[in-house]
């Protein structure tokens, strides 16, 4: 089992993603050795993408922006309630031929860490048949680390 | 930029197949030669296709229809005949069409995607149970695939060929029918583990081959965008068609009330979780109206009723389970 201080946090523009943000901040932000590294992972584009004449490091960068956009936001949470900025790192990456949880996972794995943290959209049955759960598929499949689902 | 030029330029060996042809008597106009495809709307029966140095006369037309609509033409997918070998085939030209398809009250945005299919044709040259072919590139560059034909007919026609009663059909065709389809399933696991769907699984896009009895999947050009679960269209639609062979029909209340040996009775002893997870008057739990239906298969389609707590999230788990239920109706059968 991997440090459990050693956190991913994974982050989007989503309201969930926000309270998942926060709740991590106010359990850790007075601990000592904690560090989070927030994780933004984007899809790969849609099929018809590369016919509108875009291509692959155009649709990087538009989302490496947005996540930088996402980092400010999270991280200026968590300073708020006292994490101190050097616990703080960012990395954001394409799920390349990789479901966004397959990637999740592959980062955790990198990384070392010992706690994911996401957020819960609480879909429903049907939706989560055909869109998937990013929350459920690491619960089912996480090893050597724990999971902090935040609804 | 017309794209064409005039069946002037056909080499002589060419020329004289085409003025003999059947083809060239109830035409009035000349034929046009196509090097460029992009505009396959201009492109019109007599008309001739270069392509990879091979002249393809057209024919005819493809026609598709969803199902209880009229079929229409498929502009896009002339039948050809090869002037210099006679060789009928069948050419998709380049349609790049995006839509969105309805399931339950979600909207999922498909295309249709010419290169996957390009890809897909590389992958199962030479395999079994799915339809032959190649891709090449016209003048303009537009992926043009060159597809073999299949003779035969489309499964949701064959399992009606003998129009036995149910419980007939059920021991004595669809053992053989299921074993059949096993090896489709197989197919579509082995395009899911090199990263591919099919994008379009239907009762109509398995072709069961003349002769050979082979079932055959047909038209890959179809793609969707689901990132976190790219194969799950793929695997409900692999469980629709399992029940529809199975039931052979599909099962709402009307089909219910409408059958003599069902009836209001059958439809009131079911419910709410025996109703299909994403289209909720379809019946999934075909046990009930059909009580010999091993509890082996049913449970497969118990995967995708509104009761369900599991879901297959690969093609190899709905195969391990339905070899196993196969395996069940054989002994069955004995």
């Amino acid at each position: 089992m991997h440090d459990w201080k050693n956190m991913l946090l994974a982050v989007d523009d989503t309201p969930t993603s926000r309270k998942a943000v926060q709740y991590t901040a106010d359990i850790v932000a007075n601990l000592q050795g904690v560090r989070i590294c927030l994780l933004h992972i984007y899809p790969e584009p849609p099929p018809d993408y590369y016919r509108q004449g875009r291509t692959l490091d155009q649709y990087r960068q538009e989302n490496d922006a947005r996540a930088e956009r996402i980092f400010r936001e999270a991280t200026g949470l968590l300073a708020g309630r006292g994490v101190p900025a050097e616990a703080i790192r960012t990395r954001s990456r394409l799920a390349e031929q990789q479901t966004i949880s397959q990637t999740i996972m592959a980062v955790q794995a990198e990384e070392k860490a010992g706690t994911v943290v996401v957020g819960k959209r609480g879909v429903s049955k049907a939706e989560e048949f055909l869109f998937g759960s990013i929350s459920s598929a690491l619960i089912h499949q996480s090893r050597d680390f724990t999971v902090w689902v935040v609804g | 930029m017309s794209g064409y030029e005039s069946a002037d330029i056909l080499p002589t060996g060419i020329s004289t197949a085409l003025r003999r042809h059947r083809v060239r008597r109830s035409l009035r106009r000349p034929s046009r030669v196509f090097t460029d495809t992009t505009d396959f709307t201009a492109i019109d029966y007599g008309d001739i296709i270069l392509v990879d140095g091979r002249y393809f006369l057209v024919t005819g037309y493809t026609r598709e229809g969803r199902f209880g609509v009229d079929e229409q033409i498929k502009p896009w997918v002339p039948r050809v005949e090869d002037l210099a070998s006679g060789e009928k085939r069948i050419l998709k030209l380049v349609f790049h069409e995006t839509f969105d398809i309805t399931l339950g009250s979600f909207t999922i945005p498909c295309y249709r995607n010419p290169e996957k299919e390009a890809r897909i044709l590389e992958l199962v040259r030479d395999h079994p149970h799915f339809m032959q072919g190649e891709a090449v590139l016209d003048e303009a560059g537009n992926l043009v695939r060159i597809l073999e034909i299949i003779g035969g007919s489309r499964l949701d026609k064959y399992i009606h060929r003998s129009n036995l009663p149910h419980r007939e059909y059920f021991f004595r065709e669809l053992p053989a029918i299921l074993r059949q389809f096993l090896d489709c399933v197989a197919a579509i696991d082995f395009l899911h583990r090199h990263g591919f769907r099919h994008g379009d699984i239907r009762r109509d896009h398995i072709l069961v081959e003349r002769g050979s009895g082979l079932f055959r999947w047909i038209d890959f050009d179809y793609d969707f965008y689901m990132p976190e679960r790219p194969f799950a269209l793929d695997i409900y639609e692999l469980g629709n068609l399992l029940m529809y062979l199975t039931a052979r029909g599909n099962y709402h209340p009307r089909e219910i009330l409408n059958d003599p040996n069902l009836g209001e009775e059958t439809l009131q002893r079911l419910e709410p979780g025996d109703y299909a997870l994403l289209s909720r008057n379809r019946v999934v739990n075909l046990q009930k109206l059909f009580p010999y239906i091993p509890t082996e298969l049913n449970n497969i389609f118990l995967h995708f009723s509104t009761a369900t707590t599991v879901f297959y999230d690969t093609a190899a788990e709905f195969l391990d389970d339905l070899a196993g239920a196969v395996d069940r109706l054989d002994s069955m059968v004995g």
